[in-house]
């Protein structure tokens, strides 16, 4: 990961309230979101964020109700302006954009797809895909002439250009509504309301995407299809997602780097196996003291990196997760395996690391390095 | 010896009061029971008078009458009144032209012509067979019994202030939702508008336009029917969904593409509920505009009134009735085809 992170967030408050700034040093002195609440009636919605975000990974934001993750994404694109602290994309700090470049750097640098859907809802699935490309095709440019500005002012009606329609269609048909395309959103069920929201950030082009909870209206199977969906994409498109949740499992199939929210600040962030053996604190702990470990960490976060010897019952794969060791070892913990990745070995692994690993392990005194 | 002349000695004020004695006009009550047909009668029939002016005035001739304050407000009105008239007039003209001109459109065109173009509008508007053959019953019923150059006179003035007040009142509207401070301060004079009773708006614009003029019942009936068309626009837009607004930011929209394109689609059904209701306020005030020389069948009613002609006011009567009921199926057939499109779930 020697890339150029494409979103930074650098020192990032955010104080809900009639005077932010005056709250500021009340925070810095270490002024809880309780405190400032009951003593000075603002809300803490974040304190302290600093978040690299890597180009063509998920990094996902998780955290319970309340905790600032909306608050958060809503940062990235400005939807809410923070208190203290700077949002580098690329490089370079958005704070610093006037009105016209930030809906400029909306609509063709990032996507959103929402939690309640928000599809227009007097527009058919095909004009809500398009919406992006509409919106570009009819903002009013300063290198156009007046009176092309003004052929635009008449323009909004929400007629698709061929161009866009075809770029729709494409999308539409990639997530699997072919043949809706004429359809309203209220005649369309909620799995299939969110398609069009996935397909209308798609039809953007865009290379960051926004997820706010989008998966969360969902019932657990379409939520489960969805998250193939975005996985799948995701392979073939390599955009930079960042994802919203607050339901665990959800993070640990999605992410490829994590971040955990309480109370505004971040707990612990990184690669989410690690979080998983490593908590940093006993909130995290809770987190993940319910988690199915077996089915959700893999051979490469637990095995021994040198081979120390070479008596293996068989060779397994980095990516293999536990519970398909178990079921290979048949339960037998004297075994031990050779551990290949892209055909090559890479390490070992006892049953018994591997049973031990099974046990949720308290945060003890030293802190895991993450 | 009035009641309060004790008060006045023992403030040792009689000088002051006796400084000059001059005949003002009559009091209240002389006005009043003028008013009734009556003689006044200047029995005193109350042991302890309220202090009012008038009452105080009996004790000390320095203090006003109700009526010299009356007479004030008149005066004060006047003398704004040549300067009003400069400004409102040249503006207010063009809505004279456009009574005349519509009135004159609908009353020189042919039947045959005026009923199948109201009939393919209301077609056009509703998309219900129902309303339509309804709306064609009533007309041909309307003719029928000799009402029809009335009744479309009540129209054209309908057709032209529904216009107008559409035309000023949802930007208003859209003003209003954008901006609290407006709201703020437009809500009173709305409020106000609704609640002064329809003869009140009459009185000082006899003052300022002469009777024979349409604009002064034109600004009378959009004064009083523009109210729901603004307050509905506002609240629809305000009811916009914010999930929805948000996405629309989110996806780069400028404030215009927002409003074109969002937010007055959504507020759409809003905004025809405003409407609906307007026609049907400007209805109500065609009638009592006839008092100003307003033409229709509000002159009918008035007649009938004014005459003791009880079947003349009754039809009349019955025939505004029959376009209220038109106009309203007519514009909530419009309201439902666009409910139908805005459905959600
Ligand atoms: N506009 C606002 N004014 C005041 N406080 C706010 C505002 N927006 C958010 N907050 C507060 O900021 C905190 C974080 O809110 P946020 O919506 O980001 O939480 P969340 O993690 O997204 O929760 P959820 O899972 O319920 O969506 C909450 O305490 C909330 O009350
Ligand atoms: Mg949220």
């Amino acid at each position: 990961m020697t890339e150029l992170p494409k979103v930074r967030i650098r020192g990032l408050y955010k104080i809900f309230g009639e005077t932010p700034e005056a709250m500021m040093p009340h925070v810095l002195a270490g002024m809880t979101k309780a405190e400032l609440l009951a003593g000075h009636n603002h809300v803490l919605g974040l304190q302290d964020i600093n978040v690299d975000i890597q180009p063509g990974e998920i990094t996902v934001v998780m955290g319970l109700s309340g905790s600032g993750k909306s608050t958060l994404i809503r940062h990235l694109n400005r939807l809410i302006e923070p208190t203290v602290g700077e949002i580098l994309l690329d490089g370079e700090d958005i704070m610093g954009l006037s009105q016209d470049e930030l809906c400029r750097m909306r609509q063709t640098k990032m996507s959103m797809v929402f939690q309640k859907f928000a599809l227009l809802p007097h527009r058919t699935v095909l004009q809500n895909a398009a919406m992006a490309l509409e919106i570009r095709g009819t903002s009013l440019l300063p290198h156009k002439t007046v009176l092309e500005n003004a052929m635009l002012v008449l323009k909004v009606s929400g007629h698709c250009g061929p161009e866009s329609e075809a770029e729709a269609r494409k999308w539409l048909a990639r997530v699997g509504l072919e043949g809706f395309e004429d359809k309203y959103p209220h005649q369309l069920s909620g799995g299939m309301q969110q398609r069009v929201g996935i397909a209308r950030a798609l039809t953007s082009n865009s290379d960051i995407m926004l997820m706010d909870e989008a998966f969360s209206a969902l019932d657990p199977l379409i939520r489960t299809d969805m998250q193939d969906l975005l996985l799948e994409l995701q392979v073939e498109l390599k955009k930079t997602i960042v994802f919203i949740t607050h339901d665990l499992d959800e993070a640990l199939k999605l992410a490829d780097h994590l971040v955990i929210l309480k109370d505004g600040a971040i707990v612990q962030q990184g690669e989410p196996q690690q979080i998983l053996l490593n908590p940093a604190d006993p909130y995290i702990e809770d987190f993940v003291s319910d988690i199915n470990r077996a089915r959700v960490l893999r051979v490469r976060s637990i095995m021994d990196n040198e081979i120390t010897q070479n008596d293996f019952a068989q060779d397994l794969d980095a990516e293999d997760t536990l519970e398909s060791v178990i079921a290979i070892s048949g339960g037998d913990t004297r075994q031990s395996y050779r551990v290949l990745k892209d055909g090559q070995p890479v390490g070992q692994l006892d049953m018994k690391d591997l049973v031990k690993a099974l046990v949720p392990r308290a945060a003890s005194g030293e802190r895991p390095v993450v | 010896m009035a009641f309060y002349d004790g008060v006045f000695d023992a403030l040792g004020l009689r000088e002051w009061c006796d400084g000059t004695s001059a005949e003002g006009p009559m009091t209240m009550e002389q006005l009043l029971a003028q008013a009734r047909g009556e003689e006044s009668t200047a029995v005193e029939t109350e042991l302890v008078p309220f202090p009012s002016l008038d009452n105080l005035h009996a004790a000390c001739g320095e203090i006003p009458r109700t009526r010299e304050m009356t007479s004030g407000v008149e005066n004060l009105f006047l003398s704004v009144k040549d300067g009003l008239k400069l400004v409102l007039d040249p503006l207010t003209q063009p809505l004279s032209w456009m009574l005349e001109g519509t009135l004159y459109v609908f009353t020189a065109a042919p039947w045959w012509l005026v009923i199948p173009v109201l009939l393919w509008l209301t077609w056009y508007v509703s998309r219900s067979r129902g309303v339509t053959v309804f709306v064609a019953f009533s007309f041909f019923f309307l003719a029928f019994i000799d009402h029809y150059d009335a009744a479309i006179q009540t129209l054209a003035i309908i057709f032209v202030c529904t216009g107008l007040c559409v035309l000023f009142g949802v930007p208003v509207g859209i003003l209003m939702s954008k901006n609290n401070t407006v709201q703020r301060m437009i809500i009173p004079v709305l409020d106000l508008l609704q609640t002064l009773p329809s003869f009140v708006y009459l009185i000082p614009l006899i003052f300022l336009f002469s009777v024979t003029e349409p604009k002064l019942y034109g600004i009378a009936i959009i004064l009083y029917a523009i109210v729901p068309v603004i307050r509905l626009t506002d609240l629809g837009i305000r009811l916009v969904d914010k999930d929805v607004i948000e996405a629309a930011n989110a996806f780069g929209m400028s404030g215009r593409q927002k409003l074109f394109g969002v937010e007055i689609p959504l507020a759409l059904p809003n905004i025809m509920a405003g409407v609906n209701q307007t026609i049907m306020m400007s209805l109500a005030m065609v009638v009592i505009a006839s008092l100003v020389s307003a033409p229709g069948l509000g002159v009918l009613v008035l007649r009938g009134i004014r005459n003791l002609e009880l079947g003349v006011g009754l039809v009349a009567g019955l025939g505004i009735v029959l376009l209220a009921v038109i106009l309203d199926r007519a514009s909530k057939a419009a309201l439902a085809r666009v409910n139908a499109i805005h459905e959600t779930h």
